[in-house]
């Protein structure tokens, strides 16, 4: 085991009950045929790293269940004996809304995805950890969840935000002076597998900006 | 601390790893022409033969296990590599019932495959990542650096994608799959065969007798395109040239390539660009005419293949070519007998996400 401490540069998360409302989409993705092509995990990943300053570099991303959206417009084209979209298929896979971060802003850097159920968070911040050990640069870790598709009332009982994304930017501290473990700062309804990162961005809005992080 | 590979096992439409090594250098694919996923529509397929794809996963990991320097897995990490988790038992649901009730989130996310190794096996800690089909590579690429930092002294990858109508008629509706064998590097190939597999290599930061090291890892980004490569091959340049970097090796040490090299136009034609500028006419060909492309499980079975081609002393030979479309690639028609001290391993997944690994003889 290994312990690092790291700084939080920057921080930024957002969520809905159902849709997240205003994505700043048009700004940040002025390019229409791309932004057509955005599927939502990716829009949200693209707000929090506007918000966050990151125009480039490694990006660990981080989703318990992925392209949800596509893979429902999938499973019911073929139930449905219809044609798949080459789209859908395209943007099903998990590693989409950091890919799409890449092609918007010709990143050609790193790009890791972690799907780790409801330990998906800390385990993209470990990731992010190792990543900026090893490489000595500043690291985007973020995760996103959209679970708002038809029905889901059928598997899902107990998140009330259906669609939530939270994220920073690290890089490992020369010292470990100051800082402190994750605090448990996650919000009610928000789904487990972002809670890590929930927490460190209230802890960074309360200026705790220094933590540490077993790889 | 340096990464080495002590242990590995695997299954898939060819059997296991000392069955596909034989239907590599005897050159017999195990690709079944299947016409159950799409209906009416033949389909080049690498079919497994299990009751229980979880199962079939708990014995693979086991046998690398009984086969390892540990007693058991409590002072490893598990990194996972899949890009479809557990789909097809949802589908299976979804199809019967017409609704998700039945569904369990947790047995459909990628996750599952950790869970499940984790109740049989009690790892000190579970990683799963999912890149499409860099997926298992890219679990090198973090098991390298996390011995190299102490993080762990023990890692355990696996690859593991269990075939699914998701993948077979996705690839279709992307018009890249193949009615027969695949070709790779073939001139008029048809397209891929997708195919299912479960690999396991244990990473350790020691040495022993039969150690096979894990020398270098390199990754990139096309920001190209979504689905197409690059097509002046920038991306898969990048990667393998950091994995030499990362080994602290020059090209011309490389003696064999184990390509991505999936039997479609743009994947194909790219990578052989790729060697040709990097490595010129080192030997490369592509194992997935025998066992198909087994998608996120493809790093983690190609490692296996890569360090078995260093120990057998044996470049495996190109399946199911007539006339290569690159005529410069140096792609061997039969196996090749020779001292083999370094392979490079390619990935590339949907996204423009590269990965390329080098495996290196201790001996």
């Amino acid at each position: 085991m290994k312990r690092v401490a790291i700084n939080i540069i920057s921080a930024a998360k957002i969520s809905a009950p159902t849709k997240i409302e205003d994505l700043e989409d048009k700004r940040i993705v002025p390019k229409m045929m791309l932004r057509r092509r955005l599927t939502r995990n990716a829009k949200i990943m693209l707000y929090i790293a506007d918000k966050c300053e990151f125009t480039g570099g490694k990006i660990v991303y981080g989703s318990a269940f992925g392209e949800l959206q596509s893979t429902v417009g999938i499973t019911d084209a073929i139930l449905n004996e219809t044609q798949i979209s080459p789209t859908l298929f395209q943007n099903s896979v998990y590693n989409s809304a950091p890919s799409y971060f890449s092609l918007l802003n010709v990143d050609k850097d790193e790009i890791i995805t972690i799907s780790s159920g409801m330990n998906t968070s800390l385990a993209a911040l470990k990731t992010a950890a190792l990543q900026a050990l090893v490489s000595g640069e500043r690291v985007l870790c973020v995760a996103t969840e959209c679970l708002d598709i038809a029905n889901i009332e059928q598997v899902n009982s107990c998140r009330s935000f259906l669609e939530a994304g939270a994220g920073v930017v690290l890089e490992i501290a020369e010292d470990e002076s100051g800082a402190v473990e994750i605090e448990s700062l996650k919000e009610e309804g928000t789904i487990e597998s972002l809670s890590h990162l929930v927490s460190l961005v209230n802890m960074q809005e309360k200026n705790q900006v220094k933590v540490f992080l077993t790889l | 601390m340096r990464a080495y590979i002590n242990s590995y096992e695997s299954s898939s439409c060819a059997g296991n790893t000392k069955e596909l090594m034989q239907a590599i250098y005897e050159k017999k694919s195990a690709i079944t022409i299947d016409t159950s996923y799409m209906s009416e529509t033949p389909v080049g397929l690498g079919m497994m033969s299990y009751e229980n794809f979880f199962d079939e996963m708990n014995s693979v990991v086991q046998s690398v296990l009984n086969n390892s320097n540990l007693d058991n897995f409590n002072n490893t990490l598990l990194i996972v590599g899949s890009s479809v988790g557990g789909m097809a038992q949802s589908e299976e649901h979804y199809f019967r019932d017409k609704d998700y009730k039945q569904i369990d989130p947790n047995k459909h996310a990628i996750s599952v495959i950790g869970d499940s190794l984790q109740t049989t096996f009690n790892f000190a800690d579970v990683r799963a990542i999912s890149t499409a089909c860099t997926s298992s590579a890219n679990a090198f690429l973090l098991a390298k650096r996390l011995i190299n930092v102490e993080a762990y002294e023990n890692v355990l990858v696996v690859g593991a994608d269990a075939l699914c109508y998701t993948t077979v008629c996705g690839f279709y509706a992307l018009s890249v799959l193949s009615s027969k064998v695949c070709t790779p590097f073939s001139e008029g190939r048809e397209g891929m065969n997708v195919a299912e597999a479960v690999a396991a290599v244990l990473v350790q930061d020691k040495e022993t007798d039969d150690s096979i090291e894990l020398c270098g890892v390199g990754a990139s980004s096309d920001a190209y395109h979504m689905t197409n490569p690059d097509p002046e091959a920038g991306g898969a340049i990048a990667s393998m040239s950091k994995a030499l970097e990362d080994a602290g090796l020059n090209a011309k040490s490389i003696d064999y390539v184990n390509a991505h090299g999936t039997g479609t136009q743009a994947n194909d034609k790219v990578e052989g660009l790729g060697v040709e500028t990097l490595f010129g006419d080192v030997y490369v060909s592509s194992t997935k005419a025998i066992t198909g492309h087994t998608l996120g499980a493809a790093g983690a079975l190609e490692a296996i293949i890569s360090c078995e081609t260093i120990k057998q002393g044996k470049i495996p030979p190109q399946t199911n070519i007539e006339k290569a479309e690159n005529e410069n690639l140096n792609i061997p028609l039969q196996t090749i007998e020779k001292d083999v001290k370094y392979v490079v391993s390619n990935s590339f997944a949907f996204g423009g996400n590269n990965t390329s690994v080098i495996f290196g003889g201790t001996n």
